[in-house]
């Protein structure tokens, strides 16, 4: 049994510093669905309500003993939608779907090549209010205000209940690079077109919404007490896409994001999807311990480790697959295996490859975080 | 010397591509040797793609290219000699699960190579894969999931299949970003890739008798 010197906060600025904790942090992607699951609640009822939802996961949190931080993935479908987060056409459960599936996103062509520079005009947030967001949902316009209010009330309830718990948030901020962001709203093969018949509209887009993110966030994650959030990009890696594109298009972005981050003492949690194993050494260029890199296990993270240990710090990687259809003892030896090799010398958070999944068997959550807090390194 | 045509899809000139048909057709060129010399373009992508020279972004807008091109060619080809598929694909994104993003990616680098591709679409129950799999007799079925929740529909219907005694004649895949190798063995099926180049690879071997 491992001797617990730290307190979570530390344990966990600890390894994002690069330093050695007193053991592995451990800070699961738990979303609504997997929490829902656990709870034996039907998926529908956390998606109309994200106060049970804030509740389901606190259920969770305390069921399993806790962890380090948890992490604030307060969202129902439509509030991520109005909240300028996932800017995609949605299927929900208990109206589009049966009460028990999982929310679902819809890859449609909904932003339009002219749009481009009308985003790059307006700025993100006037296009996205005054007239995208009106494509994607049914909500009445006239109810967008009390439903934001009603989805920063979720935040709230959220962080309180951290504050029960002697925890904070894993993250005070959350943005999609702007990148994955038309991406998401032109949809991926027209977008891909774009990038190599015609930039010029997309590039302008890009900079008015890089330089729109950080003007958001920068005040949003201060004022959240937090020095830490979340940059998204699913989309950009060199699974899909050549140097000459990603440092056109994607790179001098994030840098931007991030320097502008950094130079406020501000942590990027870059939530990584996808193989990004051809362009994992890109992030050393970043300034030492100013991003965590979250992979989503299609990443070789051990390669990772190699690429940018003690460079920056890495958050996952158990797959969705494995604590979907697997069994603890796996979970287990999957667990050990990256305490001891990512884990090693520190820099390492553990946690579920992307989010765990909907049907999360408990067992192996459990292993999970049982794991996390008993296994000693072999290498240290 | 490669065709122009060939050239074009192959250095992404999806224009060219566009002219270039448009201008042979009405010169009353044989719209199957067009088809041809485009499929001759993507052999060439493909070949670039396996040195590293190109990326998926890059295979993916040449077979769109292609795409387009075998769309302006088909009313002509309809009056033509018909052209033999490497191989029938039955693909399907399955109960629970409405991405079709991979699934797409996939279909269009299959046909790009020559392969007859069924796309049953998203949300497909276990019971409408047996019956399509029956009617079309495919050499090669593939399931796509974004969501593990959809694990058991893939396993309910490759076991449904197996039951109906159809299950040898095809090769079963399974795709997509929460795929693993453990997932392939649950839902009993021959190949598992998160790569859809790779999966069109694993067709193109198994077809050349290069895989069993």
């Amino acid at each position: 049994m491992i001797r617990e010197t730290m307190t979570p906060d530390e344990r966990l600025w600890s390894a994002i510093r690069l330093e050695r904790p007193d053991r592995v942090p451990i800070v699961p992607t738990l979303c609504p669905e997997p929490a829902a699951r656990l709870n034996g609640l039907p998926l529908a009822a956390v998606v109309r309500d994200g106060r049970l939802a804030v509740d389901a996961a606190f259920r969770v949190f305390d069921g399993y003993g806790g962890w380090e931080n948890p992490y604030p993935a307060v969202y129902t479908p439509v509030g991520m939608q109005i909240a300028n987060i996932f800017p995609m056409r949605m299927r929900i459960p208990g109206k589009d779907l049966g009460e028990n599936d999982v929310y679902q996103v819809e890859e449609q062509e909904i932003l339009k090549p002219e749009d481009y520079d009308r985003i790059a005009e307006a700025g993100t947030d006037p296009f996205y209010y005054d007239d995208y967001l009106w494509r994607i949902t049914d909500i009445r316009r006239e109810a967008l205000g009390e439903a934001l209010g009603v989805f920063a009330e979720g935040y709230d309830y959220f962080t309180a209940e951290c504050a029960r718990r002697d925890r904070r948030p894993f993250f005070g901020g959350y943005a999609l690079h702007p990148f994955f962001m038309l991406s998401l709203m032109r949809s991926l093969v027209p977008f891909t077109q774009d990038l190599y018949y015609n930039p010029e509209p997309v590039e302008r887009a890009l900079q008015r919404m890089t330089a729109d993110v950080i003007a958001k966030q920068i005040p949003i994650i201060k004022q959240s007490g937090l020095s830490m959030w979340v940059l998204v990009e699913e989309r950009a890696s060199g699974a899909l896409y050549p140097p000459a594109i990603a440092d056109r298009f994607w790179w001098p972005y994030a840098r931007q994001i991030i320097d502008a981050c950094w130079s406020e003492g501000i942590v990027t949690v870059f939530h990584l999807d996808q193989c990004w194993d051809k362009n994992i050494a890109q992030f050393r260029q970043l300034p030492r311990g100013s991003a965590v890199l979250e992979l989503d296990s299609t990443t070789n993270i051990f390669a990772a480790k190699e690429a940018v240990g003690g460079h920056l710090c890495l958050h996952g990687d158990v797959p969705a697959a494995l604590l979907s259809i697997g069994t603890p003892e796996g979970v287990s030896a999957y667990c050990r295996r990256l305490i001891d090799e990512v884990g090693a010398g520190g820099g390492f958070i553990l946690g579920s490859g992307c989010s765990v999944p909907a049907d999360v068997r408990p067992e192996n959550f459990g292993a999970l975080i049982e794991t996390g807090k008993t296994y000693e390194p072999s290498k240290r | 010397m490669p065709d122009p045509l060939s050239v074009a899809i192959v250095e992404l000139r999806r224009d060219e591509v566009t002219r270039q048909l448009e201008t042979r057709i009405a010169a009353g060129q044989d719209p199957l040797a067009l088809l041809e010399s485009c499929r001759q373009g993507m052999t060439l992508v493909g070949e670039r793609f396996q040195r590293g020279d190109y990326f998926l972004s890059e295979l993916l807008l040449a077979a769109e290219s292609f795409k387009a091109a075998a769309a302006l060619l088909e009313p002509h080809l309809s009056k033509s000699r018909g052209t033999e598929a490497y191989g029938r694909v039955v693909l399907a994104t399955m109960k629970g699960d409405i991405h079709e993003l991979g699934k797409h990616i996939f279909g269009t680098l299959l046909r790009a190579q020559g392969f007859e591709v069924h796309d049953l679409g998203v949300d497909v129950p276990p019971v409408v894969l047996v019956r399509k799999v029956e009617e079309l007799q495919p050499q090669f079925v593939g399931f796509s999931a974004l969501l593990t929740t959809t694990f058991q529909s893939m396993k309910q219907a490759a076991d449904l299949v197996d039951r109906a005694g159809l299950r040898r004649g095809f090769k079963l895949m399974v795709g997509g970003g929460v795929t693993t190798p453990a997932v392939r063995e649950y839902v009993g099926a021959d190949f598992q890739s998160t790569d859809a180049t790779e999966g069109v690879t694993f067709c193109l071997d198994v077809v050349a008798g290069r895989r069993a």
